[in-house]
């Protein structure tokens, strides 16, 4: 479906005749199924790549003329950033890939939204500086990650998600206005995105991000951290087999497991109270198993063995990034102290070398794809964050929904693939459950529906936060209530601000 | 040869993931050179790229999308570089490459390609032998009287086009080297006709195999049982094409790789010292692409298993240390890397037919390159395919950086003194 001659030429007169189209087979490229969903989500009209904030602001003025809808995303990688309706067009912001400064001395970077983690995390370890990664691969946008998607990461129990980094942020609202956050509406620099001009950081991100539901983030500064590692990744061999060791003196894993997870809790609980460790983290077995192995068929293997299953159904990541060798031996030596008190003991040896050989779990996840090489899909059945405590709540009630699905072989079974991680050394927690089903299954398309309300079911029962509301309309409706009415919050933000979508 | 129905597993897979399009993740070195798939880098849409080629590919198979000239000028300007490929091969089972190369030809039986300069090319190996259409009594012109051929030997130095027609003396270097490590060899003279690789690469399957079937006949009636290749499109051909249309009854060797045995076994000193500091252009058919093609006749069953189990091929056991123990070999060269490196390696844009039918875009990719080679320091560009000299040879003439492009079978000759 293409635009009309008159509106396509306005457009084209921003972005230039390169940078925009309407033929089908450019369009192909971003209409096809998604491997987790039957329906083929509906064709855009045209797609841009605007090369500046002033050409997004003019193209929303456009779209908003002609009542079209515009969809912004950079990877397009997760199904919200594909049009429902007709007559929208995408915005792919990849030209606007700019790095604008790196503040040393005040620990921030600005950047736009087609910087993505690969350039930005490695750049960064140049000038000994760093941020937490989420799980995505190197071609996900940082911007999107702290901006407009949730954020959660590996390494939050020493830092935090990525809400909580984002600082000065510039914005083109559905109208085309253009909004300037925090320090940065005075002119005052990007370092706060609280005062002295305006605080909308809670619109902005919220928990989850209004995934290009508000308009179009053009730049976002982002508080840093320090990195702890080498200038420079010293990666080994090749292709899919890497090594990715860092000093054994300042960074260390360990692998634990535990007989309940109450223990496994109680034991992430006092680590944080100890304030040690970078990533503290209960993970996924069978993610685990399928970012160890190189082929479906590889994983099945591992996976048949059980090894997984029975070493890391309740286990308990720990890495350590210190200052200095004394550092790391005075952190190590807690944490078996808590593993000992809290009953927990060592994995099979060779689990923890895949972790001490490719340390890169905790740089750039950059194998996280790997998660879909099971020719089907994986979706999050919860996805949450709350206390340490209520989220081992919630994962301790997951067989009782999941399980019914795992005997009738609709979905791998794999109850504990669940992770919980420790946030900001344990003030908080966040969960999330992957079920892993199949596309040659029969009304395939129906399963990851059917585990969502089934999962919904067992947190009302329980009175358990374990999803977040907004996700899905069926969902709205029956968690908003519970939710201080959140749907209706929502409803009356989009009502003010409009929406491009 | 798969047709596209055969590869629809790969088309229903892709999750628009975007691996295809970067270096992966811990082979990234910083901000710039971080991506990895020319026609994307160059024009920015999806649809350019390994992840666009196959939602392309399962719109044409399903019928939805309609042939229109733009269409196929964005299925060959893809350099086929493969670098798509291995990036997706090392977090899914899939394959793009095949699923590129199949949508290439089935856009030619479809009768909506190749483009004209590949028609030409083929047309030009009908009549001549070869892709420039040159005689084919001059194809070896290079072979001067002073080479050493030995009668009835098993191994065959295969020259291939673009060695015997454009850049002769690296026909001649390597001959020599051959000489001077004491190797007995032969050539195929007359009977040595174009592998068929840029064939085979833009859809021209049925005159690929014409080709390819009388060098197979050839080297079979001779009894070769090696053939040594200073090309990296040729050793790609007889890699990955030839096994596809039969048993291939020889061992394909890269002139890296004999001199590499002939250092180890001590046949061969590179004694005459030249100090200079270089940089190795890993050209995509020598290294990524350069694993034997391993059919496999199966199903792909719930969960992504494969019955019975597949192996992939998947780069990592391409030439890639076999040129950079040579070079260290030569005295007084110094080797720095570019960050996208072996199977991570940047096209040069001469591949897939790309300098044929889009010359400025083919520039493009190979000025890219070029630039990265500039960011080493290094004085010189070293690789070993006459595809990737042309293109970047060109760039660095057009770039006048100083910077120079050196066949590395011209450093051995050199070094031998
Ligand atoms: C396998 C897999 C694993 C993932 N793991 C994680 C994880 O660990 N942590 C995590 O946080 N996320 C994760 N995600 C979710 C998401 O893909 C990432 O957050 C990702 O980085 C988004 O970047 P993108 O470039 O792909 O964005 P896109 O897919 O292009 O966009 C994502 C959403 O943001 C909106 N958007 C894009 N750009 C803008 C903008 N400039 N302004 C406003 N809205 C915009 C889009 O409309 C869309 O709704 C995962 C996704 C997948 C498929
Ligand atoms: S890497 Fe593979 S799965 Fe990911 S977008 Fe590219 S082709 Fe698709
Ligand atoms: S083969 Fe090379 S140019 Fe073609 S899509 Fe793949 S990476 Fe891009």
């Amino acid at each position: 479906m293409s635009l009309p001659k008159q509106i396509y030429a306005e457009l084209e007169q921003i972005v230039g005749a390169e940078y925009i189209s309407d033929r089908e087979y450019i369009l192909a490229g971003l209409r096809h199924a998604m491997p987790s969903s039957p329906v083929k989500p509906l064709s855009p009209a045209a797609v841009l790549l605007p090369g500046t904030a002033e050409e997004v602001q003019q193209i929303v003025r456009v779209c908003n003329r002609h009542g079209l809808k515009f969809i912004p995303t950079v990877s397009s990688l997760i199904g919200f950033a594909y049009p429902t309706a007709l007559n929208t067009i995408i915005l792919q912001l990849k030209r606007m890939n700019r790095i604008v400064e790196i503040n040393r001395t005040d620990r921030y970077a600005v950047i736009e939204p087609g910087v993505r983690h690969g350039q930005l995390r490695t750049e960064l370890m140049k000038a000994g500086l760093s941020y937490p990664v989420a799980a995505v691969g190197p071609g996900g946008s940082v911007l999107v990650n702290f901006a407009c998607s949730s954020g959660d990461n590996h390494n939050q129990h020493g830092a935090s998600r990525t809400n909580r980094y984002i600082l000065g942020v510039e914005w083109v609202l559905p109208s085309g206005e253009m909004v300037r956050l925090g320090s940065l509406a005075n002119d005052a620099g990007w370092f706060c995105a609280d005062g002295p001009g305006p605080s909308l950081r809670g619109l902005v991100k919220g928990y989850a991000g209004p995934f290009g539901g508000f308009g179009v983030i053009t730049r976002i500064a982002i508080g840093l951290d320090e990195w702890r590692g080498p200038a420079e990744l010293p990666t080994e061999g090749r292709s899919p087999d890497y090594k990715l060791r860092l000093s054994p003196d300042r960074h260390k894993v360990f692998i634990f497991k535990f007989p309940t997870l109450d223990r496994l809790r109680d034991a992430m609980i006092e680590i944080g109270k100890a304030e040690i460790g970078q990533a503290v983290l209960k993970y996924f077995n069978a993610t685990a198993a399928l970012l160890a192995t190189q082929s479906a068929n590889d994983f099945w293997e591992l996976w048949e063995s059980g090894l997984f299953q029975r070493e890391l159904s309740r286990p308990l990541y720990v890495y350590l990034a210190t200052h200095s060798a004394e550092e790391t031996a005075y952190e190590e030596a807690v944490l078996r102290e808590i593993v000992a008190e809290t009953g927990g003991e060592e994995v099979d040896p060779a689990i923890r070398a895949i972790y001490e050989n490719n340390m890169d779990f905790f740089i750039l996840v950059g194998f996280l794809q790997r998660v879909l090489r099971l020719g089907g899909a994986w979706a999050p059945a919860k996805l949450s964050a709350d206390s340490v405590h209520h989220m081992f709540e919630i994962g301790k009630a997951i067989p009782e929904f999941l399980e019914e699905f795992a005997a009738k072989r609709l979905i791998v079974d794999a109850p504990d693939n669940f992770q919980i991680i420790s946030m900001e050394y344990g003030h908080l927690a966040h969960i999330e459950l992957l079920f892993l089903w199949d596309r040659s299954m029969p009304a395939w398309g129906e399963i990851p529906m059917q585990v969502m309300a089934r999962s919904h079911e067992t947190e009302i029962r329980h009175g358990h936060h374990g999803s977040m509301p907004p996700r899905s309309m069926p969902m709205l409706g029956t968690l908003g209530p519970l939710y201080s009415n959140c749907h209706i919050w929502s409803e009356k933000i989009r009502e003010a601000f409009g929406t491009g979508r | 040869m798969l047709p596209l129905k055969d590869l629809r597993h790969t088309m229903e897979s892709c999750n628009h993931c975007g691996q295809c399009k970067w270096v992966l993740g811990p082979k990234t070195k910083g901000y710039d050179y971080a991506e990895i798939c020319p026609i994307h880098q160059r024009f920015g849409f999806d649809a350019y790229s390994g992840q666009g080629l196959l939602n392309i590919a399962e719109e044409i198979l399903d019928g939805e999308l309609e042939y229109e000239s733009g269409l196929v000028d964005l299925i060959y300007s893809c350099t086929t570089c493969g670098a798509c490929d291995i990036n997706c091969k090392s977090v899914r089972d899939m394959e793009v490459l095949e699923t590129i190369l199949a949508l290439r030809a089935r856009v030619v039986a479809d009768g909506w390609g190749p483009m004209p300069a590949h028609q030409e090319a083929a047309g030009a190996v009908a009549a001549h032998h070869n892709i420039y259409g040159r005689a084919h009594e001059q194809r070896f012109d290079w072979l001067a009287p002073e080479v050493k051929l030995t009668k009835n030997c098993t191994t065959a130095y295969f020259a291939g086009c673009s060695a015997a027609y454009r850049y002769p003396q690296i026909a001649q270097d390597t001959a020599k080297i051959l000489n001077a490590g004491g190797l007995e060899f032969t050539v195929l003279h007359a009977e040595e006709y174009c592998c068929g690789g840029p064939l085979w690469r833009t859809g021209q399957i049925a005159e690929a195999r014409k080709v390819a079937e009388h060098n197979l006949a050839v080297l079979e009636k001779q009894g070769i049982d090696r053939v040594i290749t200073s090309c990296a499109e040729c050793f790609g051909a007889f890699r990955d094409f030839y096994p596809r249309l039969g048993p291939v009854n020889f061992r394909v060797m890269h002139i890296t790789e004999v001199v590499q045995q002939l250092i180890a076994e001590q046949r061969l000193t590179l004694h005459h010292r030249e100090d200079r500091k270089v940089t190795y252009h890993d050209p995509c058919l020598l290294g990524r692409l350069s694993e034997p093609y391993v059919p496999w006749n199966g199903e792909i069953q719930a969960f992504g298993r494969h019955e019975p189990p597949k192996q992939w091929r998947r780069g990592a056991q391409g030439v890639y240390d076999a040129p950079r123990e040579v070079l260290q070999a030569i005295p007084g060269v110094e080797i720095v890397e570019m960050v996208r490196n072996e199977e991570n390696s940047y096209c040069c844009g001469g591949g897939g037919g790309v300098a044929e039918a889009f010359p400025d875009f083919s520039q493009w990719t190979a000025r890219e390159r070029c630039r990265e080679a500039g960011s080493t320091g290094a004085a010189a560009m070293v690789s070993c395919c006459p595809f990737c000299q042309s293109a970047l040879e060109q760039a660095l003439g057009a770039a006048d950086g100083g910077m120079k492009y050196l066949d590395i079978t011209r450093l051995i000759a050199e070094a031998l003194g």
